[in-house]
């Protein structure tokens, strides 16, 4: 209960009034990019060519979402997006924490330089393994599937690594009870560690939708068919061959597009996301 | 009687299949796949098939396919296959990597040299298709043959030009007395007139985009059209060294120093705020290409525009020997593996498209692949002064490699030249060094 009376302080002080302007001008700084995207997305495309200054004043047109929505295949774009980023996120959960915990509590021979290749493999970028990654899938023909989409993210070193030093800060003494009242470590992974941690559940969750949503080199080497875009591909496919200076409207139309999904999911899980980032656990 | 009852239901059944079947396989659609880049534009275009209506690029080429579509006798469907164009050779890589090998592919005249182990030749196919060969334009037909050999359709030329704000230039005095624009025959003169736009108007003599991904391409064209002027090249000793320090290229990239010297040139925009400038009376002349003439006819028709006064499109200028111009072009090919009823239908496509060669031209903004095209398309506005291009302009040949690779490479010299203050020696220096890297593994 201590936590409402220090808010209440905190907004009486008159320190505490100018750190709350200061961060409502630092808002408004990072924000104001964002209402410009969005400002000019309601823009006819020949009076951006000219200017992009004035986003206060008519003309304001529908047309840029109009021309998103008339493709035919936007909103399965759309889905596939959905699908490859909830699949994703909920494989790279399962196996991060599979390994986290590994790393954390048990034992066995060559644990330690496994631990070391998986924190080596957070240094080599994307772009030096596409080649060989692009080549397997062909190989086995994958491309243009889900597996294909999702798969290669799944190997997510950095969400090996959240876990695991996560799991290691959780008290051993709560598992060795279980463990001595003949609970199995999968029972004991599975109903008492995996519960406690899921504000970094929440956050490796959130990282890895955000990054399988907005993810755009490799659905585009992959998936080559128009029926197996996903939206950033697809989105990107729809701009004309000058968008920066004829299609300026479009562009931010489809970045907004783009971005709703993501906005929407936000509103509606933003306690649990703002919880996560604390590291607390949500009200 | 229930076992006759169905026996019957059964026969029935087989009967109409089997009378179906053939009218079935009739109509079957030979599906062939289009990869391009170009946009889609589904709104505007998604059914439209009047042609003549089409604009810009995005337009002719959906509007196209819809006609076909709907009109072909051969019972064809083309499934357009659209990427991004920045990253359209990448994937194409990545497709051809992974035998995903689209029926038809646009491909540029300057990349063909990279793929032409991966594309058929194309002589006997276009004969097949009813294309002649012999209405190739000169440009058309040398970016499409390679050692002899045809390997795509060429659709078109595109080229590099001065788009000219009359206005300005009348204030600087620099129209002839037909009202013409005098173009500057020498960098001495190019840079007096600089000098006179900046003195009458206080305005930057050129607008260009240097500083926007993909903008370093347009200084490269800039460096390309004065090399071919003086009938120069960078591969003067064959095609495993280029040498950017050969007096034709130094003496290209210090015009480029002199009109940053003489703050003739705007720094620092990207092709967003280029253009927009150029619009709004930021300066005298926009570098830019073939494609972009109706932007700015569409601009002087505006009353409240500064082109309002007049706009002029003129071929990049020659300021050392004998003009020429870089060009580029697209081209259509035919990715190796297709089977004979998609190559076939593909032959079919190919034909509809040639046949609407002028229809790309005056809809995409660019100079048709068809020399018999040529009368007409001069009769467009603006296009009298661009129309002998393809005559005279020039490419590198398809035996120099990685050509993108080399245009943005020079390219962003030549924006350090103008945005950083190097000088044409350093950005040689430097084009020589970035060179070497590129030329590596070939």
């Amino acid at each position: 209960m201590a936590a409402p009376h220090a808010m209440r302080g905190y907004r009486n002080g008159f320190g505490d009034r100018v750190l709350f302007v200061a961060v409502l001008l630092l808002a408004a700084i990072w924000i104001a990019p964002i209402v410009w995207v969005v400002g000019l997305s309601f823009k006819p495309n020949d009076v951006l060519m000219r200017s992009t200054g004035g986003i206060v004043f008519p003309p304001f047109t529908l047309k840029n979402y109009a021309d998103i929505l008339a493709a035919s295949s936007v909103f399965h774009w759309m889905l596939n997006s959905a699908i490859v980023a909830i699949g994703q996120t909920i494989l790279t959960l399962l196996i991060a924490s599979l390994a986290g915990y590994g790393f954390a509590r048990t034992n066995f021979p060559g644990k330690r330089m496994l631990f070391v290749l998986v924190l080596a493999a957070l240094a080599v970028p994307e772009q030096a393994i596409i080649v060989p990654l692009h080549t397997m899938f062909a190989v086995v023909d994958l491309h243009n599937t889900y597996a294909a989409l999702i798969a290669p993210r799944l190997a997510f070193p950095f969400g090996v690594l959240l876990m695991t030093q996560y799991f290691r800060a959780i008290s051993p003494e709560i598992e060795e009870a279980a463990l001595l009242d003949s609970a199995s470590r999968f029972k004991v992974f599975w109903r008492i560690v995996l519960p406690l941690s899921i504000p970094a559940q929440a956050t490796l969750g959130i990282y890895t939708f955000l990054h399988g949503w907005n993810d755009y080199f490799w659905p585009l080497v992959s998936a080559t068919k128009p029926e197996m875009y996903t939206l950033t591909v697809g989105l990107a496919a729809m701009q004309t061959n000058f968008a920066q200076t004829e299609g300026i409207g479009f562009l931010m139309a489809q970045a907004v597009f783009a971005g709703l999904p993501v906005m929407i999911l936000y509103l509606f899980f933003q306690r649990y996301i703002v919880s996560a980032v604390a590291g607390a656990p949500a009200k | 009687m229930l076992k006759r009852t169905f026996l019957g239901l059964a026969g029935g059944l087989l009967a109409s299949v089997a009378l179906c079947a053939p009218q079935a396989w009739a109509q079957a659609k030979t599906e062939i796949t289009f990869a391009r880049f170009f946009g889609a534009c589904e709104g505007d275009y998604g059914t439209s098939q009047d042609v003549a209506k089409a604009r810009g690029e995005c337009g002719v080429m959906t509007t196209l396919t819809n006609l076909f579509n709907a009109t072909n006798k051969d019972n064809i469907l083309v499934k357009p296959q659209i990427i991004e164009w920045g990253p359209y050779y990448q994937q194409f890589n990545a497709r051809m990597a992974a035998h995903d090998i689209p029926t038809i592919a646009v491909m540029h005249s300057a990349q063909l040299g990279d793929y032409v182990r991966y594309v058929e030749p194309m002589d006997d196919a276009l004969k097949e298709a009813g294309i002649d060969t012999a209405d190739f334009t000169p440009n058309a037909r040398a970016a499409v043959t390679v050692g002899g050999k045809i390997y795509a359709m060429p659709w078109d030329t595109h080229s590099w030009l001065w788009h000219i704000n009359l206005g300005m230039f009348k204030k600087a005095g620099l129209l002839d007395a037909g009202g013409q624009p005098i173009l500057p025959k020498t960098v001495d003169e190019m840079i007096a007139q600089a000098k006179a736009v900046r003195e009458k108007t206080g305005k930057p003599y050129i607008v260009m985009a240097t500083s926007g991904p993909g903008d370093a391409a347009n200084s490269g064209r800039s460096y390309y059209s004065w090399m071919y002027d003086q009938n120069a090249t960078i591969f003067p000793n064959g095609f495993e060294k280029a040498d950017f320090k050969t007096p034709e290229s130094l003496a290209t990239l210090k015009a480029f120093e002199a009109l940053a010297k003489a703050d003739a040139i705007t720094k620092g925009l990207d092709s967003g705020g280029g253009l927009g400038g150029f619009l709004n009376g930021a300066g005298a002349i926009y570098l830019t290409g073939t494609w972009r003439i109706d932007d700015m006819l569409a601009a002087e028709a505006k009353p409240d525009s500064p082109l309002h006064e007049g706009y002029a499109a003129r071929v990049f200028p020659n300021l050392f020997k004998t003009q020429s111009v870089w060009t580029d072009n697209h081209t259509w090919v035919l990715p190796k593996g297709t089977p004979a009823p998609q190559h076939k239908a593909a032959l079919v496509f190919l034909k509809f498209l040639w046949d609407h060669n002028f229809d790309w031209a005056r809809g995409g903004g660019h100079l048709p692949a068809r020399q018999s095209l040529m009368a007409e398309y001069a009769k467009l506005p603006q296009r009298q002064y661009v129309v002998d291009i393809p005559t005279f302009g020039k490419a590198l040949p398809h035996e120099a490699r990685r050509q993108f690779g080399f245009q943005n490479m020079i390219g962003e010299e030549v924006v350090n030249i103008i945005n950083s203050g190097k000088t044409a020696e350093q950005a040689a220096d430097a084009m020589q060094e970035r060179s070497v890297a590129l030329l590596r593994g070939r």
